[in-house]
């Protein structure tokens, strides 16, 4: 696409590529979400996936912290569990993750 | 429960997501990649219905990327709401120029029926490197 282009070497250097997330999928996510939610505009979805990337890649980096304390290359669920309970900014991800947590930490034990 | 897969985001995408950011030798279980599936649901189902709070509360029916932005904000990503925002303003730009340039009638960012993904589905591939500290975001598929 010739604008998508032109306007992607503006912003980007050159460089331009699909979203790193299905838009269509996002608005699904978040229709569900809530009986609330009725209608979303079309730039919606887009900040999503972008700040989806964001919050994958913030998480992954924690968890990974976690399996290299653990002497391991391989990540686990564990590792993203413990990242979650170290991190206040992931509080709500507690409840989703709390059956994950490993039991040998010296992490609180929380109630779900 | 109804079909499960329509509220989890593509694993393949947040594998390669997670993988970008990793060392090369890295190895990522499957089972962490379903949680991060899971969790990435979460944030956006979290983020959402502060978003949408506040649409109700302004008598507005539509969420959109403002309010996104703002969520974020209130519930803590700063960081991500700074950039977004940033994101955002270009995207909002680049649809002016576009619906300008091609005399695009319709589809724009205002309150609209929620069929109106069309203009999300086109909306260019771009790659915005505001958010990189000078790597790349999206990977060659």
């Amino acid at each position: 696409m010739r604008q998508a282009g032109a306007y992607s070497k503006l912003v980007s250097g050159g460089r331009s590529g699909p979203h790193a997330l299905p838009l269509a999928r996002i608005k699904k996510i978040m229709k569900n979400s809530s009986e609330e939610v009725k209608m979303i505009s079309g730039e919606a979805p887009i900040v999503f996936s972008k700040a989806c990337e964001l919050f994958i890649e913030e998480l992954t980096k924690r968890a990974w912290a976690m399996t290299l304390q653990g002497k391991r290359r391989t990540m686990q669920r564990e590792d993203v569990a413990s990242a979650v309970i170290t991190t206040d900014l992931f509080d709500f991800l507690i409840t989703l993750v709390s059956d994950s947590v490993p039991a040998q930490e010296s992490l609180p034990v929380l109630e779900p | 429960m109804t079909d499960e897969h329509d509220k989890l985001l593509p694993i393949a995408n947040i594998g390669r997501i997670m993988k970008q950011i990793l060392p090369p030798s890295a190895k990522i279980s499957k089972e962490a990649k379903e949680t991060m599936q899971e969790c990435a649901s979460e944030f956006i189902c979290f983020v959402t219905g502060e978003a949408s709070d506040r649409c109700h509360k302004e008598n507005r029916k539509t969420v959109n990327g403002d309010d996104i932005c703002w969520a974020l904000s209130s519930l803590g990503f700063d960081h991500y709401s700074e950039a977004m925002l940033r994101y955002l303003h270009k995207l909002r730009e680049f649809e002016r120029q576009r619906a300008n340039q091609s005399n695009y009638k319709a589809s724009s960012s205002t309150e609209e029926k929620d069929e109106a993904t069309s203009s999300a589905a086109s909306a260019p591939s771009f790659d915005f490197e505001i958010l990189e500290k000078g790597g790349r975001s999206s990977p060659k598929p």
